[in-house]
């Protein structure tokens, strides 16, 4: 009973005193937000069929199925074009300024705004892969995804640098930032805009909420508590998102896995064959031939994908076998970019299978990154955040000294 | 950034009871939303049972709109058939004749943007494609609409082959759309050479009655 116990407490204690996998968050915000960013630069000339009030889903049908099921999304706001236009971009540019990780966590709210604005507004449009970021954009909002590999770091590390030179440190662009967007808030609110379901627009208002408090009790608190109080349970938030991430893709791969096995096509081992020959999945028939011209290999494959899929959540129990079948199932679905045409489903599946990455891995990815951009780039040295914040990141203290970096205002 | 870290490096450990207390609190109410989720989620991709009979209203409450999700990729089975949507369209010519043009095989169009593409845009992929199945499942097999979705996916299906005729020219200047038709053609994927099994590769049709055109929308107006 009391071996119970000290298991308990300190189950308590790590998932308070820090928020856990800094470079597995930080690797899939960056690889959630490039994803959609791709897309939506891919998608550029086509935006106004996919999203736009004038495409074939138009924007009274959308108003209907919406005042239906209630789904968040900024587009149903207004049916002009400006206001389509202005969405796009901004979704855009928050992709963006969340892979540099720049105010991540706000970032990653308006990243949570843009991704659910597009994809509700046309739902029949999307496929696996936008389920895949769907979900994840929500669950982003709840982690400390900025901790590494991003400006937020480099600015802590910087004002910290300052203050150990006695210098007084002032952000004047957070409560800018959050005085601006809680100002739109405010006013999509009082207008009857966010009158759907209600997560999404309580999410917003807690959000800013948060960072206000996070300001005062910085600022204003006589003692260190309420501060420390918050901290800890931004550890506790960010833990807890991690957790629903990881159970998210176990979740996909069991599945995905599961119900094959029901099938008569994975059971006789030709399933493979089969979207390699659907017109809509074969944008390379000579090499879709090529991979199928053996019944054998066909089999491998198909009923590999089924053990692989079935067996990775248990595989997460024993770290060396979990990092193989890592590996084999980012390698299958590049191969899947690339032979069924789906790389935007690719991508998303693969930056949600990094979460499982080992951080000995992702430092030295990180490293490579940092020394191929200095070599690119050698006069940009100073502005190269990732090896710096290496040297900077948790692990190398032992000490959690960063976990404040995402929520503030 | 309003506080040294100094202040940060001490976590629980330099709490008093009284923000201990509020940790304590914070903790439990995520523990059991993470564990909650985590249940719903489970539930709601699981196969009917037992429990999602009894409480699937209270599942789909928590899931729906933003947590649902499907990914049942490629199974039981992957789909084994080619189902190509086609239109063709009646149109008032300028001339005040009423012309009946042939088929358009949309989903040809589709596969051949596709072919040789590393970046299929989703257009291509999944707007026709995904806007048939819509259509099929809200349907029945005399081509009745079930409910609003029923209403909404005719809406859909006929705003897109109305566009479809339009980027293909299918009216000539001066030309009106007002009625078109759609038809779905479904072909079985040839089997395996290595395969000893026999199917037919006929096509199947399945011809959707003649819809009018709104005038407005046959103009690229469809609000």
């Amino acid at each position: 009973m009391s071996r119970l116990a000290l298991a308990v407490s300190r189950g308590i204690g790590r998932v308070t005193e820090s928020a856990l996998g800094p470079y597995q968050t930080a690797v899939i915000r960056i690889g959630f937000a490039a994803t959609w960013l791709l897309f939506l630069l891919r998608e550029f000339p086509h935006r106004q069929e996919l999203y736009g009030p004038d495409g074939p889903w138009g924007w009274d049908l959308a108003e209907q199925l919406i005042g239906a099921n209630g789904a968040f999304t900024a587009l149903m706001w207004s049916d002009g074009q400006f206001w389509f236009e202005a969405v796009y971009v901004l979704a855009a540019l928050s992709s963006l300024l969340l892979i540099v990780g720049w105010r991540t966590r706000t970032m990653s709210v308006l990243f949570m705004v843009g991704v659910l604005s597009l994809q509700n507004r046309s739902v029949f449009m999307g496929d696996g892969g936008d389920n895949v970021l769907h979900l994840m954009c929500i669950y982003l909002v709840f982690t400390r995804c900025g901790q590494v590999w991003s400006l937020d770091a480099r600015r802590a590390r910087l004002a910290r640098a300052a203050r150990a030179r006695g210098e007084r440190v002032t952000d004047r662009t957070g409560p800018v930032l959050w005085g601006v967007l809680g100002l739109a808030l405010f006013a999509v609110t009082v207008v009857g805009r966010l009158d759907g379901d209600w997560f999404v627009p309580a999410l917003l208002w807690a959000v800013w909420v948060a960072q206000a408090l996070w300001w005062i009790v910085g600022r204003l608190a006589r003692t260190a508590q309420p501060r420390i109080m918050l901290d800890v349970i931004g550890n506790i938030l960010h833990n807890g998102a991690l957790l629903v991430i990881m159970t998210e893709a176990c979740l996909i791969y069991a599945t995905a896995g599961w119900y094959k096995i029901q099938g008569s096509r994975w059971q006789d081992g030709t399933a493979v064959y089969y979207p390699l020959h659907l017109d809509y999945f074969s944008p390379w028939p000579a090499l879709a031939d090529l991979l199928s011209a053996s019944g054998t290999l066909v089999m491998l494959v198909t009923y590999g994908t089924v053990i692989v899929q079935v067996a990775f959540p248990f595989t997460l129990f024993h770290r060396r076998v979990k990092n193989v079948l890592l590996a084999i199932m980012i390698t299958e679905h590049a191969v899947i970019a690339v032979v069924l045409g789906l790389p935007f489903f690719s991508l998303a599946m693969i930056a949600a299978d990094a979460v499982f990455l080992p951080t000995p891995f992702l430092r030295r990815l990180g490293d490579g990154a940092a020394r191929a951009r200095a070599r690119l780039f050698p006069r940009a040295g100073g502005t190269v955040p990732a090896q710096r914040d290496m040297d900077d990141a948790p692990e190398h203290t032992g000490k959690p000294e960063q976990t404040h970096v995402g929520f503030r205002a | 950034m309003v506080s040294a870290p100094q202040e940060l490096r001490t976590g629980v450990a330099a709490l008093s009871l009284r923000y201990r207390i509020g940790v304590a609190l914070a903790l439990a109410v995520v523990a059991v939303a993470v564990c909650v989720h985590i249940g719903m989620v489970f539930l709601h991709v699981a196969p009917s049972n037992t429990v999602t009979k009894k409480h699937g209203e209270a599942i789909d409450e928590w899931i729906y709109p933003e947590f649902e999700q499907n990914w049942k990729l490629f199974a039981p089975n992957p789909l084994q058939q080619n189902i190509a949507v086609q239109v063709r369209a009646e149109i008032h010519t300028a001339g005040g004749e009423i012309r009946t043009t042939g088929w358009y095989d949309l989903s040809a169009q589709d596969g051949r943007a596709i072919d040789g593409n590393l970046l299929p845009s989703h257009t291509q992929q999944n707007e026709l494609r995904r806007a048939w199945d819509f259509y099929v499942s809200t349907h029945d097999g005399d081509n009745r609409p079930s409910g609003l979705r029923g209403a909404l996916s005719e809406t859909y299906l006929r705003h897109i082959v109305v566009l479809r005729l339009d980027r293909a020219d299918a009216a000539g200047p001066g030309d009106v759309v007002e009625r078109v038709q759609v038809c779905s053609q479904t072909t079985n994927v040839r089997p395996p050479d290595w395969s000893e099994e026999q199917i037919s590769l006929k096509p199947t049709y399945r011809v959707l009655p003649w819809w009018s055109v709104p005038q407005n929308e046959a103009e690229g107006d469809v609000r």
